[in-house]
């Protein structure tokens, strides 16, 4: 890869390289261990094979127009903090008409909002803080609570050596926002994080840890966006969700990037003993998208709710796989993904419950639904189940389907106009997933946002 | 409605009607005209075209129209789509109503009432005068009082449209919906099947209660059950895609003794 560098200009490299590693750990003032981390994180990245077309995950995704040598690894760093005040008042795009609200502070537990490379503005409640929760980007974690980085960051949940794009996020992370939530504590309102990327023709890297401890509960509202531009990006996120015994996360994810963008996505949730997650991932944004999100439910009597609404439209590329992984006996996932494509979108669902020989008694569901509204759309839909234990209840089921003219007629005799009728009906396709987010807030976010997708 | 431009004009009128589905004609020529403040019924065997004819009415894509014409206050509606039509002023009561999961009955009414009352107002405007397009409260109480007329429970309006309903409350729902959109002519297509004879009083009182001077009423039936409970001024009867026989309330009651043999035997022919 070809590494030029360019003295003074804000973006120093192009393209991936060992240099441009080392480029951005001097810009941001890492301590060595994380400098040394990320080396070896690059090294790994250089070692572990391209996913080829070969691998069932990466089968119906085509990367040739991918160019991550145009691309500029890092930007924007070191733009000025903004108060929250001043972001909310001058219609930042955190709070853009159909974004997620940044809310104010009696309607969060804390917030971090991060541009580019930079943390822009940052807060939690200090009564939380008095209370032993962090809530905070990644660069201050490392600086504030290094053992608890150490520990957590791509150790357990998405290990460095997880796969390629992985190991290369372990390498260029930039932003990323950290929430602990210490044994017993238990905080309602949500911790809301920001990411917005600006600069044109560069990567963004978002990163979620979520630590809870023993019979910590917490909502966490993660939202991706960024205008769209002509240049490409790439925008590579890493998601953990460490849940230890008996704590409760609520994670609720937005992906609206421009749709210049080309996102991945690596989620992985560790549940202990009677852990409970409830996950939900919209992904609205990018012109492609490749999703892989999983629940390792490692302990008993575990339970995992993963819900996901797509909507898909003009060229967009939305591929989801989803992992859920019994490892204990007693426990249940229960997995809900809908899809809806327009134009000529293509959708591919893959799901796998597999379930290891001693997690018996095992409860697992998974249902993926796509709703396809024009006839040069495509969605592909792959249910698959590996079981190893022989006392288990697992069901699954798929289904691609158009919207019924019967329908459309019956609404239209109602006086309501086709397309009123299409959207009222897309509505009511997406309606019991958005029913299982008792979030006001989130149901009226979704249900604008799938409006307006209909509408385009 | 806007039907002061055609003075003299009958207020709907159907003219030698031929419609198909892919290559078989269904309607073979069908003349019918409703005025206001009429009742008719149109009786006729199972697959005469009673229902396609609804359908026809109503704008449903399958049908094709190959001959004819559907005036409604002196304006063709053929080429009208089937929304277009009910904000004219136009209603039918489907024989099957669709059920559409995750859209809830309140959601779906307000929508409906709102497209149809705001071209109603528009309307109006256009023709030089006033009305008042409805606030969400007045909907609320207006869906409550309706409901209550046709002893509805409240719940009722949370429900996903038409799930899980049995055959009386779907049709209940559809005179709701009637009730809600004050049309000035009502297609009822076979209303009164599936049925009990409880929840068919409930669905008459409630025609009769929104039947008035100002609207038309084609009542579409099998049996003459319904009309003991909502009196015809006119009865049509259909056989192989044409009226047969058209005669005042008389002729269901000679028809129910005679029977649809008796007639079959007589127009079958060709």
């Amino acid at each position: 890869m070809d590494a030029t560098i360019t003295q003074d200009a804000p973006t120093a490299l192009t393209g991936f390289s060992r240099e441009a590693v080392l480029d951005l750990s001097r810009r941001k003032g890492d301590p060595d261990w994380v400098r040394d981390a990320r080396l070896a994180a690059w090294d790994h990245y250089e070692t572990l094979p391209a996913p080829a077309r070969t691998d069932e995950e990466w089968r119906r995704t085509d990367l040739r127009a991918l160019k991550l040598d145009r691309l500029a690894p890092f930007a924007g760093l070191d733009q000025e903090r903004v108060s929250l005040d001043a972001l909310s008042q001058n219609g930042h795009a955190a709070d853009r008409d159909g974004a997620l609200a940044i809310g104010s502070a009696d309607q969060r537990a804390g917030v971090v909002v991060q541009r580019d490379a930079t943390t822009l503005s940052a807060d939690v409640d200090p009564s939380l803080a008095a209370q032993g929760v962090i809530f905070c980007d990644l660069d201050t974690a490392v600086r504030d609570h290094a053992d608890l980085v150490r520990r957590y960051f791509m150790t357990e949940a998405v290990p460095v050596g997880f796969g390629k794009y992985e190991a290369l996020h372990a390498a260029f992370w930039q932003g990323g926002t950290f929430l602990y939530v210490p044994r017993n504590v238990s905080v309602e309102l949500p911790f809301r994080s920001f990411a917005q990327a600006q600069e044109p023709g560069a990567a963004v890297f978002t990163h979620s840890l979520v630590v809870l401890e023993e019979g910590a509960e917490a909502f966490f509202v993660d939202a991706y966006s960024s205008p769209t531009q002509d240049k490409q990006s790439f925008a590579s996120a890493v998601v953990e969700l460490i849940l230890r015994r008996d704590a409760k996360l609520r994670y609720v994810q937005v992906q609206d990037w421009g749709r210049h963008a080309w996102s991945f996505l690596t989620e992985r949730a560790t549940l202990a003993d009677r852990a409970e997650l409830k996950s939900l991932h919209v992904t609205l944004g990018s012109r492609f998208s490749k999703n892989s999100i999983g629940s390792h439910l490692r302990g008993e009597d575990t339970l995992a709710e993963m819900l996901g609404i797509s909507f898909a439209d003009g060229n967009q590329f939305f591929d989801h796989h989803t992992w859920q992984l019994h490892e204990s006996p007693h426990a249940t996932s229960d997995l809900e993904f809908k899809s809806a494509l327009k134009g000529s979108a293509r959708t591919v669902y893959s799901g796998l419950i597999k379930v290891s020989e001693g997690a018996q008694k095992t409860d697992a569901y998974q249902q993926n639904r796509n709703l396809v509204l024009s006839p040069t759309a495509r969605a592909d839909s792959i249910p698959n189940l590996e079981i190893a234990a022989n006392d288990v209840r697992c069901t699954h089921g798929a289904t691609i389907s158009q919207v019924e003219e019967e329908h459309i007629f019956y609404l239209q005799a109602r006086g309501i106009p086709r397309t009123e009728a299409q959207k009222l009906i897309v509505e009511g396709f997406f309606r019991p997933v958005i029913d299982r987010i008792p979030v006001e807030e989130i149901q009226g976010f979704l249900q604008a946002a799938i409006g307006r997708k209909v509408g385009m | 409605m806007s039907d002061t431009n055609t003075t003299g004009a009958p207020m709907f009128e159907i003219e030698n009607l031929h419609a198909s589905i892919g290559d078989k004609e269904i309607l073979k020529g069908v003349n019918l005209t409703v005025n206001k403040g009429e009742v008719h019924a149109l009786m006729g065997p199972n697959g005469s075209g009673k229902s396609t004819l609804a359908y026809v009415l109503a704008g449903h894509p399958s049908y094709e129209v190959t001959e004819g014409a559907i005036r409604f206050n002196g304006e063709d509606i053929l080429e009208l789509e089937p929304d277009e039509r009910a904000r004219r002023g136009i209603f039918l009561a489907f024989q099957y109503p669709t059920v559409i999961p995750g859209v809830s009955m309140a959601n779906f009414l307000r929508m409906a009432v709102t497209n149809v009352r705001n071209a109603r107002v528009e309307a109006a405007e256009a023709a030089g005068g006033t009305a008042q397009k409805m606030t969400p409260r007045e909907f609320r109480r207006l869906m409550k009082e309706k409901m209550a007329l046709l002893k509805m429970d409240d719940a009722f309006a949370t429900r996903y449209l038409n799930e899980g309903f049995s055959g009386g409350e779907k049709k209940r729902a559809e005179i709701l919906q009637m009730a809600l959109l004050e049309p000035t002519m009502a297609i009822l297509d076979e209303t009164d099947s599936g049925l009990d004879i409880d929840a068919l009083r409930v669905v008459s009182e409630g025609v009769n209660s929104l039947a008035g001077p100002d609207m038309g009423v084609l009542l579409i039936t099998h049996y003459q059950r319904l009309l003991n409970h909502i009196k015809p001024d006119f009865v049509h009867i259909m056989m192989a895609g044409r009226i047969v026989q058209e005669g005042g309330p008389e002729l269901a009651h000679e028809l129910e003794a005679k029977g649809y043999e008796t007639l079959r035997a007589e127009f079958a022919a060709d």
